[in-house]
């Protein structure tokens, strides 16, 4: 589940490190580099969701959604896997021509938690995308991640990506947040 | 607005490009369709107690539908009738009232006007509160499934559906009936809301291109369509149109075809353990449907992929978008980890990011868009495929055609679609009654 506790703050030097991760992995999916993506930044016990978040009353007090409720990714590792392979299988006619996606990610704030190699990740997103002649949309939200240092790098191994639009303005949501 | 006969030619199968286009015409549809036809609202399973509401959209109309304290369900628009504001914001929940944030009216969940401020000292008790509720819309519920009308005319939900009810009970009248998981994912899409329909009421013949893709990962059964390679025309399905509009293209044994593995194995066992039941409750027929996967739409707007599961709302907004809303159904008796996998594989390949979906998105936006060109405009649309083929069987009601890949489904919703809007009253038009007694007649 998501909600590893996050404890303090990470030091300045970690902090960098992260923030470096992040820019590279937004540079290896804004240039189509999905494989690469999936085999080195991604860990196998991968948790990628992005749930429905209704538009509720503030009396209302039914639990937030969980794994087990409407979302728009709820994948495993193997899930996106299948995702990025169908986008490599040459069949796709809407990514012919490709389409352009550019990821702003801001707000990076990183905890440790009670496991040395593990942390919690917060960030804010801006997602453009532009397709054929005119067409763009642009999606807002946050990610709540854990990352776990493995070798030199690090691997993701639980996104949380909470959209702020209820109403998708977009054809699809087929982009890795 | 051109006559209806010269936008829908040929029983249907040739069809003038302004249908997905003009903004007359767009409007002749929310009056002479939306207004009228019985329009998918929820499903009782998702407000099963007192005060439970959902809002949601009849055509571009916002209603709320509730949950009434005698059990029944109402539904009305949502709108004050003070100045009109809306007065329910959220996607849904549980109340006893809604209370317009403008100058505070209070509504009970039947759409009765029970409170206004200052009633005593500003309207001095003069205010005649009954006469001011919510607009109320008829409501009616088919095996769990609660549509509305705005049309006091309309037949009973049951006569609406004609035809297809009959075929629909194979999988909502298995014991338990079905139920809907949301909350709805929602999306726009730039199209036309006939796009989408004529998509799934009969679109056999995409699936093989525009899902090459998604079929070579997503392995199971159904892969064998991918570019075309296997079809047999006499054997792999049926496809059927009732003359109320609703239509469904059926692939036999193809239920559980399209999720793999696991979800596969257990969707298929639990299939296999049922068809008696379906058999003895229902007969042959409706066991070898209830084993099928099916495309349908109910007319005008209300999609789904029964076995894969998908379930769909296109809610127009204007002749050129959509938004779209996607639950995901499943029998209610179903093993709640069997439930979660038919839902988790619904949402991986028809939700908004779906392996699938994501294919016909640009399909669905271009067959719209490129009407923007008004000497493209000029053209019409070929929906001929199989035409002559249909046949009436006498143990199927409505027309039938063999194969899946063919486009008699799409004829016949625009034939209905023809019907409505020359405005029609309900008594001329075509019912699968009428179509039965043919076959008795002969
Ligand atoms: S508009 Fe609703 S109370 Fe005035
Ligand atoms: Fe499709």
């Amino acid at each position: 589940m998501h909600n590893t506790e996050a404890k303090e703050r990470v030091s300045s030097e970690l902090h960098y490190e992260l923030s470096q991760h992040y820019y590279q992995e937004a540079t290896l999916l804004q240039n189509g580099e999905f494989n690469t993506w999936i085999e080195t930044f991604v860990a196998k016990d991968l948790h990628y969701w992005m749930p429905v978040t209704e538009r509720r009353y503030s009396k209302d007090k039914r639990p937030e959604p969980t794994p087990y409720d409407m979302a728009i990714y709820n994948d495993d590792y193997d899930e996106v896997k299948d995702r990025v392979a169908r986008l490599l299988t040459g069949a796709v006619w809407m990514e012919d021509p490709r389409s352009t996606v550019r990821y702003l990610i801001t707000n990076i704030e990183a905890f440790h938690t009670d496991k040395d190699d593990e942390f919690v990740v917060r960030s804010n997103f801006v997602v453009y995308r532009h397709r054929g002649q005119l067409e763009h949309s642009e999606h807002v939200g946050c990610r709540q991640d854990l990352i776990r240092k493995v070798g030199n790098g690090f691997q993701l191994a639980r996104r949380k990506v909470s959209l702020d639009a209820r109403v998708t303005e977009d054809k699809n949501l087929y982009i890795f947040f | 607005m051109k006559p209806v006969n010269k936008l829908i030619q040929q029983d249907g199968a040739i069809q003038d490009r302004a249908i997905f286009w003009d903004e007359d015409i767009y409007q002749k549809e929310m009056e002479e369709i939306f207004a009228r036809c019985w329009l998918f609202l929820t499903h009782e399973s998702i407000i099963p107690d007192e005060g439970d509401y959902q809002s949601t959209m009849m055509g571009e109309d916002s209603v709320v539908v509730a949950r009434q304290k005698d059990g029944s369900i109402k539904a009305f628009v949502n709108s004050c009738t003070h100045r009109g504001n809306a007065v329910c914001f959220s996607d849904g929940g549980n109340a006893k009232s809604f209370t317009c944030p403008y100058h505070g009216w209070v509504f009970g969940m039947d759409g009765n006007l029970v409170d206004v401020p200052l009633e005593k000292q500003a309207y001095h008790n003069e205010i005649d509160k009954d006469a001011l509720h919510l607009k109320k819309i008829r409501v009616e519920s088919y095996k769990g499934f609660v549509f509305g009308t705005f049309d006091d005319e309309a037949p009973s939900l049951k006569d609406y559906l004609g035809g297809m009810a009959w075929y629909m009970d194979s999988f909502m009248d298995v014991p338990g009936g079905c139920e809907l998981i949301g909350p709805p994912m929602k999306s726009i899409l730039d199209c036309n809301w006939k796009n989408p329909t004529e998509n799934f009421i009969g679109d056999g013949y995409h699936v093989g291109w525009a899902h090459a893709s998604a079929l070579e990962i997503a392995g199971g059964p159904l892969a064998i369509a991918k570019g075309n390679a296997v079809y047999d025309a006499e054997t792999s399905g049926l496809q059927v149109t009732v003359p109320e509009g609703h239509g469904f293209g059926v692939i036999w044994e193809g239920a559980a075809a399209l999720h793999g593995g696991p979800v596969f194995e257990a969707y298929q066992k639990w299939l296999d353990d049922r068809s008696p039941l379906i058999r003895e409750k229902m007969g042959e027929h409706r066991e070898k449907f209830y084993r099928g996967h099916w495309d349908a739409a109910i007319f005008p707007n209300c999609s789904f992929l029964y076995g894969t599961n998908t379930f769909k709302m296109w809610q127009p907004r204007g002749p050129h978008s959509i938004e779209v809303l996607t639950w995901t159904l499943v029998e209610k008796e179903m093993p709640d980890q069997l439930k979660q996998m038919i839902h988790t594989d619904n949402m991986l390949t028809f939700g908004t990011a779906g392996i699938l979906e994501s294919d016909d998105g640009e399909n669905m936006e271009q067959c719209t868009q490129t009407n923007r060109g008004y000497s493209t405009r000029q053209g019409t649309l070929y929906l001929g495929m199989g035409k002559g083929h249909e046949y009436l069987d006498p143990e199927l009601p409505g027309l039938v055609s063999k194969g899946w890949v063919n486009e008699a489904p799409q004829r016949g919703m625009y034939r209905r679609w023809a019907e409505f809007m020359e405005g029609k009253p309900w008594s001329e038009l075509s019912t699968t009654a009428q179509l039965e007694q043919k076959k008795v007649g002969g």
